[in-house]
């Protein structure tokens, strides 16, 4: 199976490990992932909150060049920031006119795009279950899907925008145990990270408390900005707050990875902050070769 | 609980108008149920919650509602459009409402999402891609905030999770050429 991916820029740098463990899954499963020629940022959170026009165009100009193969995302804000755009441009004849104006070309708004979690959740179920190799018994798992993925669903159509369950069922298959839990959607407050990170503190305290009273081993996410703020942050909302979680977070490519056989190192899980080692190992899985 | 008194400047529908030809979102046709504000995440933190922040544009409040922190701490999370009966789409509201009110000079000095977003789109613009090291750098020297997350840079460094060098992609001067248009609603 082939997709056009579109990494974003977060997957070269803060998410690399997300990157890395996605490219591992991908050669278990025999999935190519091309990369969209030339692709560029999709603008995020900083062009819809300063300029509409803008924020349709970039996307526009990326999914014009994936040539209406179907688009594959890892990352949760570019796959929102893709899939809006596709909504404004395939919605409003006004909009398509302006976007082609701004990009030079025309596009008409049609190129699918898919995050990672359908494509293998979805698409491939057949294929991870055939894959799983070292099953995650005994690791109880919090599924978090955070805010872009799923909302708005008329925009997204990502499974069910209150209670997603693919994740849950990707682990599932790998043999983890995933609790239901009421925070799968709740925000962790995304992209403040950098300009007041007191918001990403105070709505990631939410989160990593209700993960701990779900008593999980650990959380699994599906977006950079998630795992980035539950992770190198959970120390400072320790610190704030006056808890203690000790939580890892896991990009949900990585446990896929380690049931499937893939080595630490290939899923990089030495990136994490918040470390996994004793866990992992107390549930039988090595982290022999982990590195950055 | 106290009530809330108001200074009416005038009710009628000139900034309600504005903000459904900039965003799309119908604010007149929230009927106050307080569902948006039941999910908000940063409700309790800011000076208003959603729904009191659509009231405010019923009562067409143009200066409260362009100098209020909320538009600003609002984390575009759609949990509030996604929930609202009438399907107000307070979060792109929010987006033209922070445009109006950086435009108009009524964001207060000390919050720092624009001087955030104008350094990313810098480096979209430039680079076609954003370098997270330098746009981290770049958001530093721009608020002097150079003591806030100083353990943090060191430690991404050594878990391989901020590259010195970011990607450069070419074609620089068409894709200034994209940002100019954008700025002049598709006008060269």
């Amino acid at each position: 199976m082939s997709y056009t991916f579109y990494p974003g820029c977060s997957l070269d740098g803060t998410a690399k490990d997300f990157h890395r463990s996605t490219l591992a899954v991908a050669a278990k499963l025999g999935l190519e992932l091309p990369e969209i020629e030339d692709w560029i940022c999709c603008g995020s959170t900083a062009a819809h909150s300063s300029d509409p026009l803008l924020a349709d165009a970039l996307p526009a100009q990326n999914l014009r060049a994936a040539g209406g193969r179907t688009v594959a995302v890892a990352c949760a804000s570019c796959y929102s920031r893709l899939k809006m755009a596709n909504h404004h441009i395939a919605g409003d004849p006004s909009v398509r006119a302006e976007v082609a104006r701004v990009v030079g070309e025309d596009y008409d708004g049609l190129t699918p795009v898919r995050h990672l979690l359908e494509i293998l959740g979805q698409d491939m179920q057949r294929e991870v279950a055939a894959a799983i190799r070292r099953p995650l018994a005994g690791l109880r798992v919090a599924c978090y899907y955070g805010c872009l993925l799923s909302r708005p669903p008329e925009v997204t159509q990502f499974d069910d925008a209150e209670n997603p369950t693919l994740m849950d069922k990707l682990l599932e298959t790998a043999g983890a145990t995933p609790v239901d839990w009421p925070h799968k959607t709740e925000c962790c407050g995304a992209s403040f990270s950098i300009s007041d990170s007191s918001i990403v503190l105070e709505l990631s305290e939410r989160i990593l408390s209700m993960a701990q009273a779900a008593q999980v081993d650990c959380i699994v996410t599906a977006c950079p900005l998630c795992q980035l703020n539950l992770d190198m942050r959970q120390e400072d909302v320790e610190v704030k707050y006056g808890r203690r979680y000790d939580l890892p977070v896991f990009y949900f490519t990585q446990l896929l990875g380690l049931a499937m056989g893939c080595s630490a190192s290939e899923l990089s899980l030495g990136s994490l902050v918040v470390e996994p080692k004793v866990l992992l190992e107390s549930k039988g899985l090595s982290m022999a070769g982990a590195r950055a | 609980m106290n009530p809330v008194t108001l200074e009416i400047q005038e009710i009628g529908g000139s900034l309600a108008c504005e903000i459904k030809t900039l965003s799309g979102a119908s604010p007149m046709s929230c009927y106050q149920c307080t569902k948006c504000s039941s999910g908000c995440p940063v409700a309790g933190r800011g000076d208003l919650k959603p729904h009191e922040l659509v009231r405010l544009v019923h009562m067409n409040q143009r200066h409260a509602v362009l100098t209020s922190r909320f538009i600003w701490e609002c984390t575009s999370c759609h949990t509030c459009v996604t929930r609202c009966p009438q399907k107000v789409d307070i979060a792109a509201m929010n987006d033209t409402l922070r445009a109006l009110s950086l435009s108009e000079g009524l964001a207060a000095a000390d919050i720092a999402a624009p001087v955030f977003n104008e350094v990313f789109l810098r480096s979209v613009r430039k680079r076609g891609r954003v370098h997270e090291l330098g746009l981290m750098a770049a958001f530093k020297l721009r608020t002097r905030r150079f003591l806030e997350d100083l353990d943090k840079a060191p430690m991404m460094l050594k878990k391989g999770k901020l590259p010195l060098r970011g990607a450069r992609v070419g074609g620089r001067s068409e894709r200034e050429k994209l940002f100019r248009r954008a700025a002049h609603g598709g006008e060269p």
